[in-house]
């Protein structure tokens, strides 16, 4: 730069000098190149921001919509862009909608529920309010069919299965299920008895309040299917002792009837073995019968001949026998000679009944 | 020159960017726009999503609205059913916008002063319908007589009138969120809840025990027709025994004096058979032989 200066013999030597003109020339130069490199940089780092917007990734749990100027990019499903990488042109031409579809969603319906705070709820501190009247403000109840008052919440857990009508259809889904799930309550309610919701009819009940809200989600395109439902029940607490006292009653009743039952088991089940019994016993006694007569009969055939040669002698004969038998078993023998005078004997008897055996006591009775 | 290019390049596409804001609007998939030429509208509302022209402010004004269903809940508040009862009740709405140009007119965009209006439509609509029923059309014991659904329906009919043509907005769904009592009538419900309940405990014991007796009753008559059947069923072996003992009988008549005694002689060992206390004299053989008598018991 130093040779394209002219020479001037008034400067000290060593000392290169220069106009004010160049110097400036060359001044906004410099600074000219320096800003042209900074937009250089500038531009390759816009440049590589824009190449690195154009990609995004869609996670499992997630489907994603690309709207290109507003307007989902795409028909039908491949509007979704499932799990993996995806190219999108840069905002404002672009925009990359994630809707989770991964994970159940859970809509609380607690407006006919008492208030529990939240401490008491984890500490599993949720009895209804013993108060002889309900604040409708901060003690939400339901009106049951036969004029009742009863507590009812529930909770459901649902998951996105249309995940365009969710986003796109509704600006809150959630509070809509959220309130068609507490309008089910009231439809159900109307329709059951508060004994049938809170022991009777418990499935019935959760099944219809389940029915109505998927009418309504039905009804409103909310794009998402149910996946549980699980509610809750309960008696105002100032009248919850005579439920309890109800359920009492009706679990003993069927506890009595149950008893009954198992005794009408034991009684019939007795009886058939009894009745085999009696006619295991006349088949018995008609075949001891039959043999007898039979045996008789044989011993009559075998006997008449004999018989027949000095009956006296044969009759005479079976009679010392059996005597003899009998005399041989019975414990008490009494021999009384007859009087000498040959008047007749006077013989006192004192007979002692046998003490009558108490019968066993039948068993329930 | 050529050290300019890339500059240009970048300066070009900033043009293009500041004129695409300058002239040009989207409306997404959940909007509705409405533009506006120097406060008058132009052009049907654009409900379609895509790119649209415009001229720039404050030539043209777009105004963007959210179409998409909005939940709106009204307070919890008392109404008057026809038989003058007073059960306390809140609906929620679910609504959209149907006429964004109305809509604009109407509430100048602002969502606050819809909802605002929106709250005395469905104010009037749940009052004047809960007025046209009785109190038994919301609750009865018969499922058929509820007319739960017909309310809502005429709910959301009556505010439907009103909303679409004055606010243009569509009532899609009414329901009624929550169904209760006033404080004071509570009390009197628990009352009577305990009445039912002391009534249901007595009808509960009552029943048990007369089914359980019934029950009883029950296994006793069986038992006795079980009984009585097997005796019947043991009576008619007997007879049968009996019908085949008269062929062995035929054998007996040949010599009746010999069956007779026979007969008799088993008789008497069977019956003195157990536990029997005999007094015999010397006269009965062969206790005879204690006299010396050798004589025949028969022949004395």
């Amino acid at each position: 730069m130093a040779d394209a200066l002219p020479p001037t013999g008034n400067l000290k030597p060593g000392r290169p000098t220069v106009s004010s003109e160049d110097a400036s020339s060359q001044a906004l130069s410099e600074a000219l190149g320096s800003s042209l490199l900074f937009i250089r940089i500038l531009g390759a780092l816009l440049l590589g921001a824009f190449l690195f917007s154009c990609v995004f990734t869609v996670n499992p749990n997630e489907v994603a919509v690309v709207l290109r100027f507003g307007k989902p990019v795409g028909e039908g499903r491949e509007i979704l862009k499932t799990n993996g990488l995806h190219f999108a042109l840069p905002y404002p031409v672009d925009e990359i909608v994630r809707i989770g579809v991964g994970d159940s969603k859970v809509a609380r319906a607690n407006n006919a529920w008492y208030f529990v705070d939240e401490a008491s709820e984890a500490a599993g501190n949720t009895a209804a309010p013993n108060v002889g009247q309900l604040n409708p403000a901060s003690e939400g109840h339901v009106i049951t069919a036969d004029g009742n008052i009863l507590h009812v919440r529930a909770s459901m857990r649902y998951r996105i299965t249309d995940p365009i009508a969710y986003a796109f259809r509704f600006s809150s889904a959630s509070n809509i299920i959220e309130n068609s799930l507490n309008n089910a309550i009231q439809w159900a309610s109307v329709r059951y008895k508060a004994d049938d919701i809170i022991t009777g009819n418990v499935v019935g009940f959760r099944d219809s309040i389940r029915l109505r809200v998927s009418e309504m989600i039905e009804r409103t395109g909310l794009g998402v299917t149910i996946e549980n439902l699980d509610v809750e029940r309960s008696a105002p607490g100032f009248v919850k002792e005579y439920f309890d006292a109800v359920i009492a009653a009706g679990q003993d009743r069927n506890k009595r009837i149950n008893e009954a039952k198992g005794e009408f088991d034991r009684i019939t089940r007795e009886a058939e073995g009894e009745a085999k019994r009696v006619v295991s016993q006349g088949e018995s006694a008609a075949d001891q019968l039959v043999q007898a007569i039979a045996a008789e009969a044989k011993f009559f055939q075998d006997q008449l001949a004999t018989y027949r040669q000095n009956p006296g002698l044969y009759r005479d004969r079976l009679r010392v026998e059996a005597l003899t038998r009998i005399l041989t078993n019975a414990p008490d023998k009494f021999f009384l000679p007859s009087r000498a005078d040959g008047d007749r004997r006077e013989l006192r008897i004192n007979l002692n009944r046998e003490p009558v055996t108490p019968k066993k006591a039948e068993p329930g009775r | 020159m050529k050290n300019r290019t890339p500059s240009l390049v970048i300066g070009g596409l900033l043009l293009v960017i500041f004129l695409f804001l300058l002239f040009a609007f989207q409306v997404r998939t959940t909007e509705v726009a409405v533009v506006t030429t120097f406060g008058s509208l132009s052009g049907a509302p654009r409900t379609e999503p895509g790119l649209y022209l415009r001229l720039p402010y404050p030539i043209q004004n777009v105004y963007k609205f959210d179409k998409r269903l909005q939940n709106f809940e009204r307070k919890y508040e008392q109404s008057y059913t026809r038989d003058k009862k007073s059960p306390i009740l809140s609906v929620f709405v679910a609504w959209r916008i149907a006429d964004a140009e109305t809509f604009l007119k109407r509430f100048n965009g602002d969502l606050a002063r819809a909802e605002s209006s929106l709250e005395n439509v469905v104010r009037d609509a749940k009052n004047s319908v809960i007025g046209r029923h009785d109190f038994s059309e919301l609750i009865a014991p018969d499922p058929a007589l509820v007319k739960f659904d017909q309310i809502e329906n005429e709910m959301k009919t009556a505010m439907a009138e009103t909303t679409l043509k004055t606010y243009g907005i569509q009532i899609e769904l009414v329901g009624i969120k929550q169904l209760g009592l006033p404080e004071a009538l509570t009390a009197k419900v628990f009352d009577r809840m305990k009445t039912e309940r002391e009534r249901q405990v007595k009808k509960l014991t009552a029943e048990g025990t007369a089914e359980a007796v019934r029950i009883r009753s029950e296994a006793e008559l069986k038992r006795d027709t079980t009984l009585a059947e097997a005796r019947r069923q043991a009576l008619v072996l007997r007879g049968e025994a009996e019908a085949k003992a008269t062929e062995y009988y035929k054998v007996l008549n040949q010599d009746e004096s010999l069956a007779r005694f026979l007969i008799s002689l088993n008789g008497l060992e069977a019956t003195l058979k157990d536990r029997t206390t005999l007094i015999l004299d010397e006269k009965t053989a062969p206790l005879n032989l204690l006299r010396g008598d050798t004589a025949s018991p028969a022949t004395r």
